[in-house]
């Protein structure tokens, strides 16, 4: 079979299991966790990929597969199924040298892959992670690693120093070159937070990756091993600055920001795109919404094949819900095919996939002073019966 | 059981909606073509060989249809196959199905495999199973299968080819192109046949110069009793969308549970061309009442009884009742409209007022402004 040469690929780290995320994400893998009425996560990484022209994607997954195997499919719903373009789901394997099984970390899903990657021969490889909200052009990013002559470019966001603990940090030099890579410092001395999008010359990542895996004390990560070791041998190593949207949707009220954050005239994050910012996700056969004369929609999406009844206030209506008769949505997002019968109030909350509030039933509630968010969350296919009350932060 | 589908794409007219297009490729229903209903018709009963004859206007159905991949017919065997005039008929294209099948003998004896054909339209609107009609064709026995709808003829209404039956549902009467009485049935031109016979009796019309699918083949046989003809009858929804009038009628209809029920979900999924929009966004002012609204729209504005397609912006302050408005068009601020059919991209200038009336809704074209 013949591969054509890649000056580009694209890693996506799609196997996490996303344990904050809790009921969200029993039976399903982060990356596919629905997000914006009618996307799920791993759309964006995706859709990023294709707009910055990078039509190779391998995308390793582990935990919970089926939904987002069956998700991605043949890549055909972001243009990825073209002669010399895929987007290629990668799971763990069995190998005779037993150098394999389940993917012990981020590095080392990419070693158990090498093989995959060395076939397209890239120049580059970006790894990418499937928990983020962002539109970004890897292209730029590209362009600049190679402009700086580098060996690894990261990918950076300016943080506020209070909250830099939480993230690894990177300090730099005037020239934005790294010197030092501090994971989640307790005294940072920067506010440069890696992003977890990294830029790598495919021979310097290969060796890295080669020698980690030698190493039978290292947790065979991006953060905690490969780049501080490549920093240690002396490698020219870039922070990449991005001042655009971007969320890590890690947590039920990350999840539940970053919707909220799709709402109003001028959003923080604009859903709507140009040719080169659409976002692509698999779309159902799903036919137009039917907005009732007695239905009453503010400052919300709707997406397609829903039929509202009810009143919809500062909601995300995800694709095919019916929202019934004298029922409230209000601050909350709603994922695919939820149901909530008539009379129904949902406030502050997350439905998850196909879940049903049945009449006159009450979840969640407006955010007191005191403990700001309580989001109430119903996981996929959860049932909250007639006259029954889910408390606000409760899950079920 | 192997079936191969072809699709006329009509050259009724329905105003200025057929200008620049084929009936097929009239938008319907917030985010179809009307060949969409069709070819998901075909798809949903396994047809994986589809011939589509177009006379002219086929650019913007050409590009909609692509290679088929929506409704499973990107194919290497069999497929989706444009039937366009040939060269060689210059002085006509043309003058019906049977003379079009006659220029298309080359996909229709293509293999052998195909058992029967499916004859369909695309101004007839529906969502039928047609597995049941094939069936139903299998154990009649007869020559042709038409599929019928009761309830459409009124004495008014022009019927391609209406069908009385008695009460054994043996075939009495037929009447080609006329206002037939509300005791007939009216064809929804949804035709099966077995192949080789469409074959042997397409060839033997056209050598006596005979062309007109309903009048010669089906009612000139049957009254000759060289044809015999099986009649099934849909109960589903039905929309024939032959006139601006009747177009704008069933696009308002499906705010109606039941039809947009049965149009939308009667048998299968109806499947379109994928477009990437974003969900619709309601602002802080809308309000939105008893419509039928697409993804992508901006809603400022009021909207009542309406159809909404994709990508529709409606600004602060304007007033939309009983309307259909086509993709991308963007409405201004404090505009007025009723009783109006916008086509695609569209603009209407803030403040402008367009009134139409029920039976003669405003149309105003595509890319105009107003």
């Amino acid at each position: 079979m013949y591969f054509q040469k890649k000056r580009v690929i694209a890693m996506l780290l799609a196997g996490g299991q996303g344990s904050r995320l809790k009921v969200l994400t029993e039976k399903t893998a982060k990356p596919a966790v629905p997000f914006g009425g009618k996307y799920r996560i791993i759309d964006f990484p995706l859709s990023n990929c294709v707009n910055s022209g990078i039509d190779t994607v391998g995308i390793l997954t582990q935990y919970q597969p089926l939904e987002l195997n069956e998700y991605i499919g043949n890549g055909q719903p972001w243009g990825l199924n073209k002669t010399h373009s895929c987007a290629q789901v990668l799971p763990p394997y069995e190998r005779h040298d037993k150098k394999s099984g389940w993917y012990k970390g981020t590095a080392n899903a990419i070693y158990q892959n090498l093989d995959f990657v060395d076939r397209f021969n890239p120049d580059y490889v970006v790894i990418l992670s499937g928990d983020h909200i962002y539109k970004m052009d890897y292209a730029a990013m590209v362009a600049y690693h190679e402009q700086h002559n580098a060996s690894c470019t990261i990918a950076v966001r300016n943080v506020p120093i209070e909250e830099a603990s939480r993230f690894g940090i990177l300090n730099t030099n005037p020239d934005n070159s790294i010197y030092e890579f501090e994971e989640k410092p307790a005294k940072p001395k920067s506010t440069n937070a890696s992003m977890g999008i990294y830029c790598f010359n495919w021979s310097v990542l290969r060796e890295a990756l080669i020698t980690d895996e030698e190493d039978s004390s290292s947790s065979n990560d991006f953060g905690k091993n490969i780049i501080p070791m490549l920093l240690n041998a002396g490698h020219k190593m870039m922070a990449y600055p991005f001042d655009g949207y971007w969320k890590d949707v890690g947590t039920i009220d990350s999840l539940w920001e970053a919707n909220m954050e799709l709402l109003g005239k001028d959003p923080a994050f604009q859903l709507r795109g140009d040719k080169n910012s659409t976002i692509y996700a698999r779309n159902s056969a799903l036919p137009s919404s039917y907005i009732d004369e007695d239905a009453k929609i503010v400052n919300a999406f709707v997406a397609e094949g829903s039929e509202v009844y009810g009143t919809v206030k500062h909601s995300v209506i995800s694709i095919g819900c019916t929202i019934g008769k004298d029922a409230l949505v209000e601050d909350s997002v709603v994922m695919p095919g939820v149901v909530i019968e008539s009379g129904a109030i949902v406030r502050h909350a997350i439905l998850g996939e196909n879940s049903k509030v049945c009449k006159n039933a009450v979840v969640g509630g407006a955010f007191s002073a005191k403990d700001k968010k309580k989001i109430s969350v119903t996981s996929k296919n959860a049932v909250v019966e007639a006259n029954t009350v889910l408390k606000p932060g409760d899950m079920l | 059981m192997n079936v191969m589908g072809i699709i006329f794409t009509n050259d009724a007219t329905v105003g200025e909606l057929t200008n620049k297009r084929t009936m097929a490729s009239i938008p319907f229903g917030g985010r179809y073509r009307h060949v969409d209903f069709a070819l998901s018709n075909l798809c949903y009963a396994g047809v994986r060989h589809v011939g589509i004859i177009s006379r002219h206007n086929y650019q913007s159905l050409m590009n909609h249809i692509g290679d088929g991949e929506e409704w499973g017919l990107e194919l290497e065997e069999g497929g989706l196959e444009f039937l366009t005039p040939f060269a060689q008929s210059a002085k006509h294209t043309y003058r019906g199905k049977l003379e079009s099948l006659s220029t298309a003998m080359d996909f229709l004896t293509y293999g052998d495999e195909d058992e029967l054909v499916v004859m369909i339209d695309s101004a007839v609107l529906s969502n039928i199973d047609l597995t049941k009609v094939l069936a139903a064709h299998k154990e009649s026995g007869k020559d042709i299968t038409v599929v019928t709808k009761a309830g459409i003829c009124n004495g008014e209404k022009l019927i391609d080819l209406a069908i009385k039956l008695d009460d054994q549902g043996e075939v009495t009467d037929m009447l080609v192109d006329y206002a037939a009485a509300q005791d007939y049935l009216a064809s929804m031109d949804i035709f099966v046949l077995n192949k080789k016979w469409l074959v042997e009796s397409t060839k033997e019309m056209i050598a006596r110069d005979k062309f007109h699918m309903d009048r010669d083949l089906v009612m000139g046989g049957w009254q000759r009793g060289k044809v015999s003809v099986n009649v099934y009858q849909f109960d589903g929804v039905a929309m024939y969308n032959e006139s601006v009038e009747e177009y704008f009628d069933n696009s308002l209809s499906l705010i109606k549970r039941d039809v947009r029920e049965n149009l939308f979900h009667g048998s299968h999924p109806v499947y379109t061309k994928v477009r990437d929009r974003v969900p619709t966004y309601y602002g802080e002012e809308c309000d939105i009442e008893n419509c039928l609204v697409a993804d992508g729209c901006m809603l400022e504005g009021e909207a009542e009884d309406s159809v909404l397609f994709r990508q529709v912006t409606i600004a602060k302050g304007a007033e939309v009742e009983k309307c259909v408005i086509m993709n991308d068009s963007m409405i201004g601020e404090g505009a007025q409209l009723k009783y109006v059919i916008l086509d695609k991209n569209v603009t209407v200038t803030p403040g402008a007022k367009l009134i139409g009336t029920k039976k003669n809704p405003i149309i105003v074209k595509r890319g105009e402004t107003v």
